[in-house]
């Protein structure tokens, strides 16, 4: 499994870029470059634009997403933010803010 | 993980421009600028590039870092270490292949040079213990001329060479205890000042 992980209890001030899956169970202030998935799981929080591949949240986003796949927002996420993606879906029980922008 | 908290990965091909800190392990496989400082292990793997001081409670590294890396428990320089900066911690391992350009210091992390140095010379053999104080008292010029000061005066009133023949048995008799570094410090202002005067 070669991805960065941010783990819980880790706090990240600043820059991430990476070519490989980013999963964020900490935290992370600053901006999120990932050129494959990014994972926000239940706990972590993403205070942070996210430009990346299909994106997944179960924790708390403050931040614009933009992926070039696909966006989950999963149960008990939290995103105040724009969302631009191909794709998307809101899971019931997801705390949503924001413009959705799919390119029709 | 040992410590119950979830390990943090850096991949091999992330880059984190910023500061890491909290709690927990940290890996790292790419490149880190900015300061690491947590509560667990950090591990620098091999061609993992740290910029940036590393503190933590115990530090492996077999990747390249420049800063230094400060350690509660141990630092450990496995084969393929490239380390440029200072390395402070009770206990430090360098492993054959590990190469090191800086000030290596064992002993308690918030310990301050000029103590360690103090600890080099009272761990002196007594016929050595002559030249290594005087190598000490070299390197330890600067920051004793500020505790030195008052010192020089308050000699200067009685005679000067009273105080130099005082001087030379307690060197000799000093050898079980500790410090001798303000000693032999004092001494080495004192003559420079009397050059002087002369």
């Amino acid at each position: 499994m070669a991805s960065t992980v941010i783990g819980a209890g880790i706090t990240i001030e600043g820059e991430v870029t990476s070519d490989e899956d980013v999963v964020v169970q900490g935290t992370l202030r600053g901006k999120l470059v990932a050129k494959d998935a990014v994972t926000v799981e239940h706990g972590g929080v993403v205070e942070a634009d996210i430009t990346s591949g299909p994106v997944s949240v179960a924790g708390s986003v403050t931040g614009n997403i933009s992926s070039n796949d696909r966006v989950d927002l999963q149960n008990g996420a939290k995103v105040v933010g724009n969302v631009k993606a191909t794709r998307i879906t809101i899971a019931d029980g997801a705390q949503f803010k924001g413009n959705v922008d799919m390119d029709v | 993980m040992a410590t119950g908290h979830a390990t943090t990965v850096i991949g091999s091909s992330s880059f984190v421009r910023g500061r890491i800190t909290g709690s927990g392990d940290v890996e790292i496989a790419g490149r880190v600028e900015g300061d690491v400082t947590c509560s667990g292990d950090v591990l620098v793997d091999a061609g993992g590039l740290v910029a940036a001081n590393i503190s933590a409670r115990r530090i492996v590294v077999r990747g390249a870092v420049k800063g230094d890396l400060t350690a509660e428990d141990a630092v450990i320089l496995e084969a393929g270490a490239r380390v440029v900066g200072d390395l402070r911690a009770p206990r430090i391992a360098i492993a054959q292949g590990g190469l090191v350009r800086g000030h290596v210091q064992t002993g308690a992390a918030g310990a301050a040079r000029p103590r360690a140095a103090s600890a080099v010379a009272s761990r002196a053999t007594p016929s050595n213990e002559r030249v290594a104080a005087k190598s000490v008292a070299r390197v330890e010029h600067a920051p004793a001329k500020k505790q030195a000061p008052p010192a020089p005066a308050a000699r200067a009133s009685s005679s000067g060479n009273h105080a130099e023949t005082r001087e030379r048995p307690k060197a000799a008799t000093r050898v079980g205890p500790p410090p001798p570094v303000v000693p032999v410090l004092k001494k080495g202002t004192k003559a420079v000042a009397h050059h002087k005067k002369r």
